[in-house]
């Protein structure tokens, strides 16, 4: 069944591809395309960052009775982009003893690695710079470079401060890395695909989250706290623990290169809540009940992309919301929590899903009527 | 009480004054305070404090002693010696370990040594200060101690006097860390040290081995100013020390003078007086909770207890003008009376913060992550606690019996109700919890008092000049970290001749090395919250 | 050097695992949850896991609940008109002056004696009268904004009440040159007569 998707993306970027396709030899068509992929990515990358950065701090206000920035502009919506400003013309403080090279490299391995996942993400129809087959696998290898620039910021900082903070964070993101990508390869499982765009596909009817029901919610409540846990952020923010290292593995930097880290670690906070969204929230595929056509067409009005951002939006919220009401842990606790508790379970759990899946026991094993996409 | 001590040393001179006060000579002052220490009956386990005195040709020491058992015993030990330029006296650090850091501010202040005391630096001065400071021919000139930008090394090595059996005195030195530890400043310039207060740490991994207590970066010789000034001047500075008990602590301060220069305080301004301790007990638990929570790393609770901690200053505000520095109590009474609605707003007050505390308990005390950050973490058993004299919530929490408002009653705590908290456990929780359930006392309190305050005058009649009767005064009250002591001694004089304030947050610094040893980084931090500190307070 | 035995410890640390204290399932004082001690490990494992929970969804109920409430910052400066400061609030030392341009300053000097940190410096000058009595009057009063400790003492001892603390507190300068303050005005006098109820010295402390 095909409906009327008047927002949709998909009429205007074909269309281009068509005219360069047939203006530009093949060489020159796939360059100049992928040169504004690339513009159009680095631009929501900034743009995603700066509106995270906005709304963290407004509903994190509003978590503790505050009002949050409401200076700049209505509400302060202009008080992020006066931030970056800040932030990029501030000057980069030349610190002696530290590790040149090692020191300005570290920045770009963490921003860089973000980007990479980034672009694999699928924000609506048609909206996937890159959809490979093992599209999980690359989330979640290009994700965990992240750490490298991590520890080396720490490393080279050549502070005693950076240093405890950037052991722990290694020690936190190689532990939580473990859960991720069991929860993700218990979806795998049940989907039958690595890719990311045909994940999307196969939730048309049944979100993966109730398709494959329990042992799927437990995998999606895993893979919020690990995926928590590796953004560095409360009640996992050992590595940064203010009140403890004062900034943690950034303590030294300044400038640009602190603003890289602080980018970063908005757009993981994203990138995380993105690929929760795809993987088990149906990512950019409208509700849709099968049989039910004049409904699914309204559905269909809302483009994909709002669809991704809403369902993105409310991980986010989750992710905030967690955030503001819980304590630090300490590291024993965390790395107790990973391997005594996140661990094991997770293992029963795939164990559990490929029984179920084998067994068909799944929603649409059940109710092929409802939820199966194939009739 | 007598016998042990002349049993002990036969030619002591023993004189009844405000408290017994026994006078002895260097040599015999140890055997005494052993005698006193190890009695059976009564043992004076508990230093509240140790104060060094310069009497012009004489330099001393006087120690104010105390049974943990029983707070209401006291008793004041003097010795001095006559040598001004190598003073000598005897530690009592095999005893009290609360005596350590005492013993190195008087060595800063007055230049006493201590033999046996294993480590000798000066305390809350660097250890190149010319002259010092407290002694009566103390040269202030600016440019013997000139102000240096110049990065100081600071040297690990503490000099000390032994006595050997055979009386022979040696002085060595010994290293405070190993040449390998692996060393990290927590402070002067941090955010979770409550103030300007260095902890030099050494790490095995994430665990601490071995804390360096360094203080003095905003020592402000209070004590000092205080010789030069009348007795109403010297009430501002005690807003200034526990800058969060400030209203308990001046309370402290003249009741001393009152005491020593027999004003009768009207009721109204007891009742007044009273009401506006416990509000500032609130608030500096409040602020304690936020703290802490803070330094576990949730934001939010901090915010949440400043939040209700606004609406105690508002009604501070409101009675005398003051938010964080009360400035209420004068000698004789209170500065201001309370405003028309000061009755509605504290009955305001009252059932919001009870369930304001209902919510803390929801949002925080059963929090998983917090208690097992809290739980068994920082233990302080009740020995340790009597011999660092941690006294306050966080002495309670170590099973120590030590309010001073039940043991020493003042003001009216011998009329009112309330319940003294204490629990066992001694760990980092226990003090948490205590903090919160004194909030709910010091409501109920409240509750007793703000109806019933009587009629009349706020101010009794005080002289212009206040000019106290020769003699040494104490007063102890309970401050929201612990037992608040003032001490004066008057030579008649408009001035005093010397005033020392017992500082509860010394005794909960001085502890920490102890709690904190084999415990992570992270929790040295959360310790540091439930031991509740402020740096003013110990940089006098 | 340090730096490699350091990592080399804390590696150490984290792969032992006897090293962690397992303190989540002991339950503390005061907290009012089920004994866990007496259960069987795996049940205890299970219900650790749902006591924890339980706690955290807690929290985070507070935290809800508190997203839907009122506010508390105050929008200073947009609510000045609003704002409330409390009478006895002690800002700026004033001297009050009437419609004569008299105040009642004596130039005794007492507030200058009682005050602590020397904030207040009283000036005075001998004049001759009509009838050719010499009299002190007041020439300056100069009281620093920047070091008065606001303990209220020069305002409680001054015999004729003369000084009072107003309520004015946005006293920011970019100088501190500013914030010494003339309190008497230019060409002011004592006031004549004095006030009805003068105050004494009885109100000192």
């Amino acid at each position: 069944m095909n409906y009327s998707q008047p927002l949709e993306l998909t009429g205007i970027i074909s269309t281009l591809d068509t005219f360069f396709r047939n203006n530009l030899t093949p060489f020159w068509a796939t360059f100049i395309e992928g040169a504004l992929i690339l513009i159009a990515i680095l631009a929501a990358y900034a743009i995603i960052a700066l509106a995270l950065i906005y709304i963290e701090r407004k509903i994190t206000a509003f978590f503790q009775s505050r009002l949050g920035p409401n200076r700049l502009g209505k509400y302060g919506v202009i008080q992020s982009i006066a931030d970056m400003v800040k932030i990029l013309i501030k000057e980069i403080i030349q610190i002696n003893d530290v590790d040149k090279f090692l020191f300005y490299a570290a920045p770009f391995f963490v921003i860089i690695s973000s980007v990479l996942t980034f672009g694999a993400i699928p924000f609506g129809m048609g909206l996937q710079a890159v959809d490979f087959k093992i599209g999980i696998i690359y989330v979640i290898a290009a994700s965990s470079l992240g750490v490298i620039g991590v520890l080396l910021a720490g490393w080279s900082s050549n502070n005693k401060y950076s240093m405890i903070g950037a052991m722990r964070s290694g020690a936190q993101f190689v532990s939580y890395e473990l859960s991720a990508a069991f929860s993700l390869m218990t979806i795998v499982v049940l989907s039958g695909t690595m890719q990311l765009s045909e994940i999307v596909e196969n939730q048309r009817y049944a979100w993966n989250l109730f398709n494959g029901h329990i042992p799927a919610m437990i995998a999606f409540v895993i893979y919020l706290i690990s995926g928590h846990a590796e953004t560095n952020r409360g009640p996992f923010d050992l590595p940064e623990a203010e009140g403890e290292l004062t900034a943690g593995y950034h303590t030294e930097y300044s400038g640009l290169q602190f603003g890289f880290f602080y980018l970063a670690e908005y757009l993981n906070m994203f990138i995380i809540a993105a690929v929760a969204t795809t993987v088990f929230l149906g990512g950019w595929m409208p509700i849709q009940i099968k049989g039910l056509d004049a409904f699914n067409q309204v559905m269909w009005y809302i483009p994909s992309y709002v669809w991704f951002f809403a369902k993105t939006g409310v991980l986010i919220f989750l992710s905030l919301w967690v955030r503001w009401s819980f304590p630090r842990m300490r590291i024993d606790l965390l790395l107790n929590l990973e391997w005594k508790y996140l661990l094991p379970i997770n293992l029963v759990n795939i164990l559990l899903m490929v029984l179920m899946v084998l067994a068909g026991w799944t929603l649409s094993d059940w109710f092929p009527g409802l939820f199966a996409i194939a009739p | 009480m007598k016998d042990i001590i002349l049993k002990a040393v036969p030619d002591a001179v023993i004189e009844e004054k405000q408290k017994l006060t026994v006078t002895v000579e260097p040599k015999q002052l140890h055997p005494l305070i052993k005698a006193l220490y190890s009695n059976k009956e009564l043992p004076f386990d508990y230093l509240i404090n140790l104060i060094g005195m310069d009497w012009g040709e004489k330099l001393g020491v006087m120690y104010l002693l105390s049974s943990s058992a029983d707070m209401s015993r006291e008793v004041v030990i003097i010795t001095s010696t006559d040598d001004r330029q190598n003073p000598l006296l005897y530690s009592i650090t095999d005893m009290y370990e609360a005596a350590h850091l005492n013993e190195r501010e008087v060595y800063a202040m007055f230049g006493i040594r201590f033999i046996n005391n294993p480590d000798m630096r000066r305390f809350l001065l660097d250890d190149d200060w010319n002259g010092f400071p407290l002694r009566k021919d103390y040269d202030a000139d600016s440019r013997l101690n000139p102000i240096t930008i110049v990065n100081k090394e600071i040297k690990d090595i503490a000099p000390f006097i032994m006595e050997d059996a055979d009386g022979k005195l040696t002085e060595g030195t010994t290293r405070i860390f190993d040449e390998n530890d692996y060393i990290i400043n927590i402070g002067p310039q941090h955010p979770s040290t409550h103030g300007v207060m260095h902890f030099r740490t050494s790490l095995d991994g994430e665990i601490v081995k071995k804390i360096d207590v360094n203080s003095g970066y905003i020592h402000r010789g209070i004590e000092k100013l205080c010789e030069n000034m009348t007795y109403p001047q010297i009430l501002h500075f005690t807003d200034r020390l526990d800058y969060l008990s400030a209203s308990i602590n001046r309370h402290a301060l003249c009741m001393c003078i009152e005491k020593a220069a027999e004003i009768e305080v009207p009721a109204r301004a007891e009742y007044i007086r009273v009401i506006m301790d416990e509000l500032n007990r609130i608030s500096s638990h409040l602020i304690a909770w936020s703290a802490h929570c803070n330094d576990l790393g949730a934001t939010t609770a901090f915010i949440y207890g400043v939040r209700e901690r606004e609406h105690v200053l508002d009604i501070f505000d409101k009675t005398c003008g003051g938010r964080l520095i009360v400035n209420q109590n004068v000698v004789g009474g209170v500065m201001f009376d309370i405003y028309p609605d000061f009755q509605k707003d504290v009955k305001a007050f009252i059932p919001y913060m009870r369930e304001k505390l209902v919510e803390y308990d929801d949002f925080f005390s059963h929090n998983a992550i917090a208690l097992g950050r809290m739980v068994k973490i920082g233990n302080l058993t009740r020995e340790d606690a009597i011999s660092y004299a941690v006294t306050g919530p966080a002495g309670r929490g170590s099973g120590w019996s030590c309010d001073v408002r039940k043991h020493k009653p003042y003001s009216l705590y011998d009329k009112v109700d309330f319940r003294e908290i204490i629990r066992n456990e001694g760990d980092s929780y226990a003090r948490y919890m205590n903090r919160l359930d004194e909030i709910e006392e010091s409501l109920h309190i409240i509750e007793q008092l703000v109806d019933n305050i009587p009629e009349g005058e706020i101010l009794a009649k005080v002289k212009p000049i206040i000019r106290l009767p020769e003699g040494q005064y104490f007063q102890s009250v309970e401050a929201g970290k612990g037992e608040f002591g003032v001490f004066i001694e008057s030579r008649g004089d408009k001035n005093p001749y010397r005033v020392k304030f017992r500082s509860p947050s010394l005794a909960a610094v001085s502890a920490m090395p102890l709690i904190c040893r084999d415990e992570k980084l992270t929790d040295f931090i959360g310790i540091g919250g439930s031991m509740d500190y402020v740096i003013p307070d110990i940089d006098r | 050097m340090l730096k490699f035995h350091f990592i080399r410890k804390i590696f150490f640390i984290l792969l032992d695992t006897n090293n962690f204290k397992i303190t989540q399932n002991i339950p503390p004082s005061g907290f009012r949850g089920a004994d866990i001690n007496n259960m069987n490990p795996f049940i205890k494992y299970i219900s650790g896991i749902f006591t924890a929970v339980k706690s955290l969804l807690g929290g985070m109920l507070v935290t809800w609940r508190e997203l839907w409430r009122k506010k508390v910052t105050m929008q200073y400066p947009e609510n000045r008109d609003t704002l409330v400061i409390s009478d006895r609030w002690r800002s700026e030392l004033t001297m009050p002056h009437d419609e004569n341009n008299e105040h009642a300053c004596t130039a005794c000097g007492i507030c200058m004696i009682n005050c602590p940190n020397g904030t207040i410096n009283v000036i005075s000058k001998t004049i001759e009268t009509e009838d050719g009595k010499k009299k002190k009057i007041l020439d300056k009063h100069i009281w620093d904004y920047g070091m008065c400790t606001f303990c209220n003492l020069c305002v409680i001892t001054c015999p004729s009440d003369a000084i009072i603390f107003n309520n004015d507190f946005e006293g920011a300068m970019f100088d501190r040159s500013k914030l010494v303050h003339q309190l008497n005005k230019p060409g002011s006098k004592l006031r004549e007569k004095k006030p009805l109820t003068p105050k004494g010295e009885q109100k000192a402390p």
